[in-house]
Parts: structure tokens; sequence; C-alpha cells
């Protein structure tokens, strides 16, 4: 009969998790992603802009940049403004600065299984296969984030022209982390000198994250009370589909997000029947992701 | 005093509302038709229950207007209305979607309407603040639109209708909606719908119960809700400039939607590839 006490209960206690329900101030800039697609490591690239006099930490950065996922909103209400705010949620419209991260979802899913696995949501022997089933279909993830597709186009196709909102692509990232970095520093409104980005990128870099998980993995929000023998920092590379996902899986993933995928530049490999792709391939070559994305419209 | 309301399910729960995986939702942005879509599957669906104003709440019911423990309550499958933005959890959607211009008119005097603006209140600045989505808590118009086609065209489980094609035939855009949803619909059941869901019934019944309809209690009364139920009053009610920023915004989008623009378009702002590209080239 009760219907929302226990809601009310933990709102009074501060022991909410702020998600869809965050208090949002016109000044916040958010860190938008799907689950594994390199949130984390954009936090400590703008902890680490932000802040040069303060190293981020796995034990710092859910002050520096706080998780809307792991924190109460009475907690997120006391972070000085303005605020940098790392988010899973798909569109919301209340945010109007948006840094927004998207990864190749045939990594992302690989890098799902085993963040699932860590999480205990599927034990080790969970078939691949049937993951990828989940993974198109939105299962064993959460409804505020929807699919991967859902999430990403309901971002893109919202923002995309808009000049408070950055598109950043994991792949990207990897390859030139110094000229995304460079962009990111700009939408940020930091000073981009060469010697603040490198120092950003070298306290953000996979070997020290990954350092730094071990030292903090029983303290971190996001990690404690975790199986420590899967990292929450995986490899940090691009591409580890071509090895590792069994052909069906690719085909259900591209089968499932073809339009979207070929609009953000990742190359299809299993041909759809219908030669569709074929017509949108133009779109892809005009190099869709530099144009609506730069910062620079009016 | 709201804590204690949500503690018993007393609250109207919005985009909060509880969903479950065999609820239809009737999906617009304000201003778009989504009434009468309302009254016609009302019609259609329920005419033993002879839908008006003072029960269309029941028969198919608005998160913002019955309480979460009445609709935790309601037979299923409900069929619910719904202005939200896109939802992921909404899994069967008939959208309507209706020319921006005739929307952001429509809104203007429904702000009139609820006193929210006053009867001089210019035009212009209704729609300068109308594209940037500060006239309803539902996002912009083009947010709500390319949000929802962008996640869900195409795939099964979503309807797009535009408010222009069911005024220009109303029986063939209900017989969409029949079989999408899976119901008998004979040509006697859907002309029977049509009838008494017509502009001129409707507002007949508005008339008699405007003050018994959460949407029309506590407004005024000389402006009604049910306004033209015709497609195109932009063309002789909005000014030029504010019909070049409509357009200027949401150019793509609207072609794509199938609605002509008069202005030259500002290649800067409006990404011709943008939208067509993720839906195919062409709306089916």
């Amino acid at each position: 009969m009760i219907y929302g006490l226990k809601k009310i209960v933990k709102y009074t206690l501060g022991k909410d998790i702020a998600g869809r329900y965050l208090s949002v101030y016109p000044d916040d800039t958010f860190l938008v992603s799907y689950p594994r697609s390199g949130n984390t490591w954009t936090r400590f690239l703008v902890a680490n802009l932000l802040h040069p006099d303060q190293p981020a930490t796995f034990d710092n950065i859910e002050s520096l940049v706080p998780d809307t996922e792991a924190q109460s909103n009475r907690t997120l209400k006391r972070v000085p403004r303005p605020r940098f705010i790392k988010s899973h949620e798909y569109f919301d419209h209340r945010y109007r600065r948006v840094i927004y991260i998207v990864r190749d979802p045939r990594d992302v899913a690989l890098s799902y299984y085993d963040f699932d696995r860590k999480y205990g949501h599927i034990p080790d022997g969970y078939g691949l296969e049937r993951f990828v089933d989940d993974f198109v279909n939105g299962r064993l993830t959460s409804v505020d984030w929807g699919t991967w597709g859902e999430n990403v186009a309901s971002w893109v196709y919202t923002r995309g022209q808009s000049k408070d909102f950055l598109l950043l692509r994991y792949e990207d990232m990897i390859a030139d982390t110094g000229s995304q970095l460079a962009r990111l520093a700009v939408f940020l409104g930091v000073d981009s000198s060469r010697e603040r980005l490198e120092n950003a990128t070298e306290r953000s870099s996979l070997q020290r994250m990954q350092r730094l998980e071990k030292v903090s993995e029983d303290k971190w929000v996001s990690t404690r009370n975790r199986r420590k023998d899967i990292p929450f920092v995986r490899t940090g590379r691009a591409g580890a589909w071509q090895a590792a996902l069994p052909l069906p899986c690719i085909a259900a993933i591209e089968a499932a997000w073809r339009p979207i995928m070929i609009q953000l530049g990742y190359v299809l490999t299993v041909a759809d029947g219908s030669g569709a792709a074929q017509n949108r391939t133009a779109v892809q070559k005009e190099g869709l992701i530099s144009h609506p994305m730069q910062a620079s419209s009016t | 005093m709201m804590g204690v309301r949500v503690a018993f399910g007393l609250h109207q729960p919005g985009r909060n509302l509880r969903v479950f995986p065999d609820d239809i939702f009737i999906v617009s942005f304000p201003k778009s038709g989504n009434t009468w879509t309302r009254f016609l599957l009302a019609n259609l669906v329920y005419p033993e229950a002879n839908p008006d104003f003072t029960n269309i709440n029941s028969i198919i019911p608005d998160p913002e207007a019955l309480t979460k423990r009445r609709l935790n309550a309601l037979p299923r499958p409900r069929i619910i209305k719904s202005h939200q933005y896109f939802d992921p959890r909404y899994n069967k959607v008939i959208y309507v979607v209706r020319d921006p211009r005739d929307v952001a008119l429509s809104q203007y005097h429904f702000h009139r309407k609820r006193t929210l603006i006053g009867d001089d209140y210019p035009v212009l600045r209704f729609v300068e603040r109308f594209v940037r989505g500060e006239t309803s808590p539902y996002a912009s118009w083009g947010e709500n639109v390319a949000g929802w086609l962008a996640t869900r065209y195409g795939r099964s489980g979503f309807l797009l209708l535009r408010y222009e094609d069911m005024i220009a035939d109303t029986g063939r855009e209900l017989a969409k909606v029949a079989d999408f949803l899976g119901l008998p619909a004979d040509a006697q059941r859907l002309s029977a719908a049509v009838r008494r869901s017509s502009a001129d019934r409707i507002r007949e019944l508005e008339k008699m119960q405007a003050r018994k309809w959460s949407s029309t209690r506590n407004t005024r009364q000389d402006i009604p809700f049910v306004r033209t139920g015709k497609a195109g009053n932009w063309q002789s009610g909005l000014p030029a400039e504010a019909v070049a920023l409509l357009e200027n915004t949401w150019g793509p989008l609207m072609h794509w939607l199938g609605y002509e623009t008069t202005h030259e378009q500002n290649a800067e702002t409006a990404d011709a590839r943008l939208l067509p590209a993720i839906l195919g080239h062409h709306r089916a």
C-alpha cells in the first residue's frame, strides 16, 4: 500500500542514487556515454585538465567529477558549481552542456560482458552469443540507459548540431589523444597549452589508471564489493572485437544499429542484403564526424 | 505534503509512470493532435464506454492527470496518453507529429487560455522561446520528434502518424492504427469512430464539459481547447520572422517529415544529412 515510502526514506537520509532524479543546474557540464565506452578515462582526462594541481585518482574522482549513478542528490547538491558530472542516461533535455563519448558497439559489448561478470550480473559460463542478444535487446541493463543505439541516437540526433554538445569517439581518443584532448579543453574553456594537455594525458594513462585501480579498488564506489579477478579498467584498446567476437554476434550488432554505426564511422563487415548500406556509405565518406559536432556553429 | 502523497501513491507520476511491457502509448509533442487521436482510439477500442471529456482520462489515461495508484490499478493492456520525449521503456508507440509552425501557433493560444501569457504577448517572442524548448517540460519540438524517430523509426512497435494526413483521410490513418494494434476493424467500426471523434462533435462536448476535464478546468473559458482542427493555420497566423526562425531551427527534420519550408535555409545551423542518414533517405 505504501508506494513510495522506501524512496522517500532513502531520499530523506541522503541514501538515494540521484540518477534521473538528479537536480540539474543550468551551468552543469555532463560527461555522458553508454556504459563501457571510455567514460572513466574521459572523467580522468577532464578532472586532470580542470585540476592540474590535484592529480585524479579513484579516491578523489567522485568529488572532482562525481557520478550521478553512484551519488545521492544531497551529495551532488554540495558539489561546488559549476559542476562536471558523469552520467550514462539516455537523452535528458535538462542537460545543457554535454560531452558525449561514443565507442564501437562491438567493443562495448565485449567490455560489457566482462563488466557484467565482474558485477555478478551473469555467471562466467554465460554464452557470449546469448549475452550479445541481451545487449542488442536492452536486457541486463538499466532502463535509464536504453540500448546502445537508443542512448547514442537519442543524444546525437537531438543535440548533434548544438554548440553545447561535444561528440568524442573513443577510437579517436586512443588514436590521437592530444588532438581530442585539445577539443575537450576548448569545450571546457580551459587553457590548452601543450604542457597542460600532456600533463593531463600522462595522469590519465592506461598504466596509471590500472595501477590506481589496484590501490583503491576496495574503496571506489564502482569497484568495492566486486570481483577482483576481472579489472574495471580493461585493455584500453579499440578493435578487440575483430578477434574476440564470434561472427553471429557481429552480425546481430550490425543488424540492430546499421545506419547509426555507419554514420559514426564504424565500418560494417556483414552485408545487410538490402543494398541500403551502400547508399548510405556516401554519408560516411563526407567525414560526418568532424562536421556537425564541431563546436563552431552559431 | 508531497512526500505524504507520494507515499500513498496519490501523486500524478508523469514521466515517472510505472510502465508495463504491454502498455500502448499515444505520444506527441503537445498541441499536435493527441487529444483527437485519443478520442479516435477510445471510440475505436471502447465504443460502449461513450468516450467524452468526463471519462477520457480513465479510458485512455493521462499520467499527468491520474494518480499513481489509479494508473497501477487500470486493466491491462493500457492505452496511455503521453507527451514525453524518448523513453526506452515504452515498447509500443503511436507517435503523432504535426507541422511545428502550426504547433507553435496552437501552443501560443493554449498558453493564453491557461493565462501563462497575456493576450498582447508577442507571437514572435513566444516562438523564440518555443524553439529553445522553454514552453513545455517535454524538451523542444525537435528534440521530442527527433529523439523518438532516431531511436524507433522503422522498428516494430513504432507507428508514425502525421496530423495533416489524419485530417486529409482520417479513416485511412485510423485503419493503420487498428492494423498496428492488431484490432478487428471493419469499415463500419472505423467510420463510426471517425464520426464520433469529429472536430465538431468534440467541440460540442468541450462546451458542455470543459469544467469537468483536467486539461480545461481552471483555464479561460473564452478560448477553446479544441481549436480549428485544421492544418496550415500558421500561414495566416504566424509572422514571417517566426516562420523563418522555426524553419531555420528544424528545416531538415521538417523536410524529412514532408513539411515544405518557405524560407531559404541557413546551412550553418541546419545539417540536412543528419536525420535522413539514420532513418534512410525517405519516409515510408
